[in-house]
């Protein structure tokens, strides 16, 4: 019997595995795909690992630093092996795994991480008006075609959303030869690092057209797309008459967010933050349900595969501390997020787990220069800190002490504007 | 030469290929799109209404009431999907009450065999999200849901197990009148004979009436109806079809529960002046949300996963057109079938068949006809202990494609083969569902075209979503290139 099962072996996963494994625990990782590494294989680009590693690399250069790691250390793993079915009974983990070379089985295991990553927000989740042509695809569905299969979708390219994956489709679409026209953000400020603005687009002159959004999708009458329609919007994201462009394009990449894949956790009753779209965790990266971790892009979306793997580090060194039965009490306390806030993880503390540093990461919910992040309890300041340029497509991570926190009342987090 | 071309695949020529498919007659169904089901069929509503809003003793009321008993049969022949919700039609204030009673009186004179009229408090126990400005409501337990295309393609399945010749993308461009019947001629090429013909083409159906009458009897226009789909995971929200009271427009923006979970709101109705281009609109959709929330209290609308917009046909006689034609004899109108047409279905078929052709005076039934037919084995409907023997048998039950709706690849490769198979991507999704969930294709679409390359040996370049036209590529990279 395993100790730790890990479900997805992308960054998060390979990152939780490794720590687990190395905290002597006896760990098996699934991962659905013939490889291991993730999302990271299709990322051909490079800007991976400055924070890990101080060096940059391509995507599959990052996971395979990992993959050797995970290798040399013998974990056991299954590939080409999909996670069908996660229930708990009396403190055990049944994970029932289906693959064609051994067909379903059934492992049972004391603690679980999810590192299941996510999947893209497609056209059906967002208003886009207009006809259902062929050609309307999402940007990283159009990065594994072109750097997995190697096929493009389409040569004359319109992006909507300014999330990253969109602003590194614009370069590697133009680069293979494609034309693209522009990206559309409908936030007045872009949603991708500002790295890829500047290198994916400023560098290539593909135009961004803040505060604007596709409001019209035109099929030519064999189903492929002939054109599309860019709008200004106001303040309350409604179109502004009189502003519209149009683009003759064949495609219309959608980079337009993502949300944590949870959908194995449907059985087990796991509280969802609306928020995050996931688990909600403690500050051990454990769900509301014990033994039951999660981390990486399954937990929040992450602008950087070295903080998806520092953050999946500590799940999987959490995951085997459970298993050491250091948690005695469960002692509950909430983090609100107030003012400017959108989100924050943990978004409890359980005074069961003993550390020294609570860590909490937050998105703002609008652009701010100078900002305040102020943590409290009962109206007294915990932690604060001085922020400059706090922007939500930037997760922010803060780190300090909490030893003397009252076990009754929630803190509260919130950024003032300076 | 045929006896009988029926020109579209829709649920209506479905429906009347698979009648036709009982007597000794030559059949050809023609269909200009590359699937069965692809237009009307694919993108409405799925109810099986009662028969309670159209003016009695019209055609429309006489076979949507006869044809939603036919359902119940047709599921244990045909093995089709039926969701028994049964029906409420709501109404907010003492005006809508009395419209409500007169809505009831026309449902008695239809024949509906069960029907009720409950206050708002007795309607609320069995579905707890009714909108608390709601004071009346008329319950409509005959009220079913269906899923349209699979209705068209078990019919196809059927009719062609049993003889009858289906070809796709085959668009009829002309008919030439002659003695002995007529010479259509299809994607303005090949010839074929036949002696009679049945006009099934749905919004395209006075389009090929010109091709033989001076004077066609209908006109369709094109109505387009916009919906949003809820995942799911929202299942339970609402248990019955939530209708406001009829317009002259149609039955309104509803919430209907789907056969696979989901949940429908829509749709509003818009006439347009093309009929093939069905397209959703800021207004469209904002009118949808709106008119819902007069049904329901607190929608999920943080769960919708897809908007569309189905089109429709609205013709300017009131009736179904359902006749032999006056100017060219065996030359049959299936004219003006707009709703209720997805409920009177097999009661069309039947109608069309005995009462307007008279088939029986022309042809004899087959002796071997086969009325049954299975739908294919949905994988993630087993059990635990029956996956682990099924898959003992066949491992590739083990092989997920489609991570949200959980189809194997041995669903996908039967979709592919099956009697009416598909290399398309967008035909397997309706085959089987791979694609049609919370991620709406974004991780199976891949593993689905590589499966379709192999089973076909065809390179990624000459798969198409839909239409033959449109492929997914257009380039491979890292080729050299011929200059």
């Amino acid at each position: 019997m395993y100790e730790i099962i890990v479900i997805g072996g992308g960054a998060s996963g390979l990152a939780a595995a490794i720590s687990a494994k190395k905290a002597n625990k006896k760990v098996l990782l699934i991962e659905r795909e013939h490889s291991l590494g993730g999302i990271l294989n299709q990322c051909i680009h490079n800007g991976f690992g400055l924070e890990v590693f101080k060096e940059e690399y391509t995507g599959p250069e990052y996971a395979y630093k990992y993959i050797e790691e995970f290798n040399d250390l013998n974990i056991d793993y299954l590939t080409d092996t999909t996670a069908m079915n996660l229930v708990k009974r009396d403190n055990i983990y049944t994970v029932s795994v289906s693959s064609v070379k051994n067909g379903l089985l059934d492992y049972e295991c004391e603690a679980i991480i999810i590192s299941s990553g996510c999947y893209e927000r497609t056209r059906g989740q967002i208003i886009m008006p207009g006809d259902r042509p062929n050609g309307v695809i999402t940007a990283g569905s159009a990065q594994r075609y072109l750097n997995i299969n190697g096929y493009l979708v389409g040569k004359r390219v319109f992006i909507l959303g300014s999330g990253d994956i969109g602003l590194i489709m614009a370069r590697r679409m133009h680069l293979e030869g494609a034309e693209v026209l522009g990206v559309a953000e409908i936030m007045p400020y872009s949603n991708g690092l500002t790295r890829n603005i500047v290198q994916c687009l400023n560098d290539f002159e593909i135009p961004l057209y803040l505060s604007h959004t596709v409001t019209n999708v035109i099929s030519d009458e064999f189903k492929r797309l002939k054109s599309i329609v860019i709008q200004a919007v106001d303040e309350n994201f409604n179109p502004i008459e009189g502003t519209q462009k149009a683009f003759d394009v064949d495609t219309l990449l959608l980079s337009i967010g993502l949300i944590p894949d949870i959908t194995l956790l449907d059985d087990l009753s796991v509280e969802v933050d609306p928020k995050t779209k996931s688990a909600k965790i403690n500050q051990a990266y454990e769900t509301s349900v014990e033994g039951l971790f999660i981390c990486g892009n399954s937990l929040q979306v992450h602008d950087l595969v070295d903080n998806v793997s520092k953050e999946s580090e500590r799940a999987g060194r959490c995951a085997a501390m459970y298993l050491d039965k250091v948690i005695k009490t469960r002692k509950k306390i909430n983090i609100v997020p107030k003012k400017n806030i959108l989100f924050v993880t943990p978004q409890f503390i359980d005074f069961g787990w003993e550390f020294t540093d609570l860590i909490v990461s937050f998105r703002a919910n609008k652009k701010i220069e100078k900002a305040l992040l102020k943590i409290s309890q009962n109206e007294k300041v915990i932690f604060q800190k001085r922020l400059f340029f706090v922007v939500p497509a930037e997760m922010e991570t803060v780190s300090f002490p909490y030893k003397d926190l009252d076990k009754e009342s929630d803190l509260v987090i919130e950024l003032e504007e300076l | 030469m045929y006896d009988y071309i029926v020109i579209g695949a829709g649920v209506i020529g479905s429906a009347i290929a698979r009648e036709l498919a009982r007597y000794e007659a030559k059949t050809l169904v023609l269909e200009k799109e590359n699937d069965v089901a692809n237009v009307q069929s694919l993108a409405n509503s799925a109810i099986i209404h009662s028969g309670h809003n159209p003016t009695p003793n019209s055609l429309k009321a006489i076979l949507a009431v006869k044809g939603n008993k036919l359902y119940d049969e047709m599921e244990k022949e045909l093995d089709i999907p039926l969701l028994r919700t049964g029906a409420y039609v709501i109404a907010h204030n003492e005006a809508e009450e009395k419209v409500l009673e007169e809505l009831t009186e026309t449902t008695r004179m239809n024949g509906v065999s069960e029907y009720a009229l409950i206050d708002y408090e007795t309607a609320k126990i069995s579905e707890p999200n009714l909108a608390s400005s709601i004071t009346k409501v008329l319950s409509l337990p005959t009220t079913k849901v269906t899923y349209p295309w699979e209705v068209a393609f078990a019919c196809m399945e059927n009719a062609v197990m049993n003889g009858v010749e289906f070809r796709k993308n085959c668009e009829v461009t002309d008919i030439v009148t002659t003695d002995s019947g007529f010479l259509v001629k299809v994607n303005k090429r090949d010839i074929i004979k036949t002696k009679y013909i049945i006009n099934a083409a749905g919004v395209c159906t006075d389009d090929i009436a010109k091709m033989v009458e001076r004077e066609v009897p209908y006109k369709i226009q094109g109505r387009i109806g916009e919906y949003y789909v809820l995942d799911k995971r929202v299942k339970g929200f609402a248990n019955h079809v939530l209708y406001p009271l009829p317009t002259e427009l149609g039955k309104g923006v509803l919430i209907t529960p789907q056969y696979h979970g989901e949940i429908l709101l829509g749709p509003n109705s818009k006439t347009v002046d093309n009929k093939h281009h069905p397209s959703t609109s800021f207004e469209g959709l904002k009118y949808v949300k709106e008119n819902a929330a007069l049904l329901a209290d607190n929608i999920p609308f943080n769960q919708i996963i897809r908007s569309f917009a189905g089109i429709r046909s609205s013709a300017d006689v009131e009736d179904f057109y359902i006749k032999e034609s006056k100017e060219v004899k065996g030359f049959y109108h299936l004219g003006a079938i707009e709703s209720p047409g997805l409920t009177a279905m097999f009661a069309i078929a039947k109608y069309l068949l005995d009462d307007i052709i008279k088939i029986s005076q022309k042809y004899s039934l087959k002796t071997d006809f086969n009325p049954y037919r299975k739908k294919p084995l949905k994988f993630n409907t087993l059990s635990l202990e029956d996956k682990k023997q099924l898959i003992a048998k066949d491992p590739l039950y083990a092989n997920l494609i489609c991570k949200c709706e959980k189809i194997t690849e041995r669903e996908i490769l039967n979709a592919m083969h099956g009697v009416l198979g598909s290399d398309t991507i967008k035909g397997i999704k309706k085959r089987t569902r791979a694609g049609a969930g919370l991620c709406q294709g974004g991780y199976c679409e891949e593993k689905v075209m590589k499966l379709i390359a192999r089973e076909f040996n065809k390179s990624p370049l000459e798969i198409s979503y839909d239409l033959n036209e449109t492929k997914l590529f257009v380039e491979e990279t890292k080729v050299k290139k011929n200059v």
